[in-house]
């Protein structure tokens, strides 16, 4: 007696009938004859009784021929593995053997190997795909600008650079704290600052200048997102730039301590050469020369540039030796 | 007063590049059915506001799998090549190894222990040269296909100019 199910089976060269104790046939011609032998085999198995229990067993499916077996050699890989999928041995075409080898034996092969199943692979991106993906994406692209091609001119035009870093990561959550650090990096030379400026901008930072690459370097993190430590950094700037061209007036107070160079005028080195050679000249021959001549003269200068560079480089041989030759032209020994 | 305006005293034209805005769902139709592509109107949007400029962006994926990075690290070199993008350096560097000492056994016998190691592999590749929406274009491509188990750091240099503040 035929009677009709409630579901539609879809039928793909295989049946999957439940044979939970119920007994379910299907009146339609395409599954008639696949059923029809499916069941004569499964009765004539079972002689012990073993079809009508609770406890039946499935019936088995017939093993087909892997999917390998009907691939062609110039087929669409990409149709094959169009994303992410683990690894199904009876999909790959490829004799794959991964495992350690028993004694006397070979790495398993790929059917049932759980060793390739674990291993992330990388077949949904071959050239091909890795092609097709690209030729998808590159409308969304923009080139870079043709003028701007070696760092130097990026420089010139854009001196301001902005680093951040962004993590990913798999865990209980996407976010990273350390996402929201900004470090704001500029050199002083590209800043319209003049002297005075300059040199407060650098009393004014501290720690953050580096001399010798001449590179201000702000790094932001006080704020829970990286767009607040990007606008808190440029307002540092901003504030810094206007802070150094204005003068206080307890800026007048700055004394010879606080100066960031050695300069000579007006310092106890001129006023020992200047005597020394006045007294010198009145110990000689009687000319009273004037403090303004003295200065304008070459040995003076030579000794002036000395002194200034042995105070402001660090003491180097060439640096002592050209004081010495200066203090021996002053005094023509 | 600190935005980036377009550009007055660049007079190649060139570089006024305008953002490509993506719509989030167009992304998913593009990678199945490419005829779709062609016959629905195009979902790119261009806007006004300028281009930012990146002059370096570094790529640092680790990972417990040296195999993993080296195929990884092909996939992202092939597709940075494929999309026009200048790679200035790939490089390994050294691979760190914690190394943890434990007891073996849950009570007493402190002669004997056990030792356990987590060796985390690096990748680093830096690419130069690169707009916002290359960059945003191709990191999305290259983070989406991320394999498991492996984790990746983007440091970004971002060009920008103050206008008011340069000589």
């Amino acid at each position: 007696m035929a009677t009709h199910t409630g579901k539609v089976i879809l039928s793909l060269g295989r049946i999957n009938v439940v044979g939970l104790g119920v007994k379910t046939t299907v009146s339609s011609v395409t599954y008639a004859t696949a059923l029809s032998t499916n069941r004569s085999a499964r009765n004539e198995g079972r002689l012990d009784g073993q079809g009508k229990g609770p406890f039946s067993r499935k019936p088995k499916r017939l093993a087909k021929e892997p999917r390998t077996a009907e691939m062609s050699v110039e087929q669409d890989w990409t149709a094959v593995y169009p994303s992410a999928k683990p690894f199904r041995p009876n999909a790959v075409p490829l004799p794959v053997r991964m495992g350690y080898p028993v004694k006397r034996g070979v790495p398993p092969e790929k059917k049932g190997n759980l060793e390739l199943i674990k291993i992330p692979n990388f077949l949904h991106l071959t050239p091909a795909a890795i092609k097709k993906h690209c030729q998808a994406l590159k409308p969304f692209c923009t080139e870079w600008p043709s003028a701007l091609d070696n760092d130097d001119k990026c420089d010139e035009h854009f001196p301001i650079k902005v680093t951040s870093t962004d993590y990913v990561s798999a865990g209980p959550s996407v976010r990273n704290p350390s996402a929201r650090i900004v470090h704001l990096k500029v050199k002083l030379s590209s800043l319209n600052l003049d002297d005075h400026a300059r040199k407060k901008i650098v009393k004014l930072v501290g720690e953050r200048y580096c001399k010798r690459t001449d590179m201000l370097t702000i790094t932001t993190n006080s704020c829970p997102l990286r767009k607040q430590n990007y606008d808190y950094a440029m307002y540092l700037l901003t504030v810094l730039y206007h802070e150094s061209w204005k003068i206080e007036a307890w800026e007048a107070e700055k004394t010879v301590a606080d100066m960031e160079e050695y300069s000579w005028e007006d310092s106890p080195s001129q006023k020992n050469i200047i005597d020394l050679l006045l007294r010198l000249k009145v110990a000689e021959g009687g000319e009273v020369e004037e403090e303004q001549e003295l200065l304008k003269s070459g040995e003076v200068q030579e000794y002036k540039d000395s002194v200034t560079r042995l105070k402001n480089e660090a003491a180097s041989e060439s640096s002592t030796l050209q004081y010495k030759e200066a203090v021996k032209k002053v005094f023509n020994l | 007063m600190y935005f980036q305006g377009p550009k007055p005293c660049l007079s190649h034209t060139k570089y006024n590049v305008t953002r490509c805005h993506l719509p989030l769902k167009a992304s998913t139709s593009y990678f199945h059915t490419a005829t779709v592509f062609k016959s629905t109107p195009s979902l790119i949007t261009v806007t006004e506001e300028p281009d930012t400029l990146f002059q370096k962006v570094s790529i640092l994926v680790k990972c417990h799998d040296r195999a993993v990075l080296d195929s990884y690290e092909l996939f992202a070199t092939m597709a940075a090549n494929e999309l026009g993008i200048t790679i200035s350096k790939v490089y390994e560097p050294p691979k760190a190894i914690d190394r943890l000492t434990l007891l073996k056994s849950i009570h007493i016998f402190k002669k004997h222990r056990v030792q356990y190691e987590m060796r985390t592999h690096y990748r680093c590749i830096e690419l130069s040269h690169l707009t916002g929406c290359t960059a945003q274009a191709y990191l999305e491509y290259v983070q989406r296909n991320l394999p498991e188990g492996v984790a990746m750091e983007v440091t970004k240099v971002q060009s920008t100019a103050l206008l008011t503040y340069s000589k």
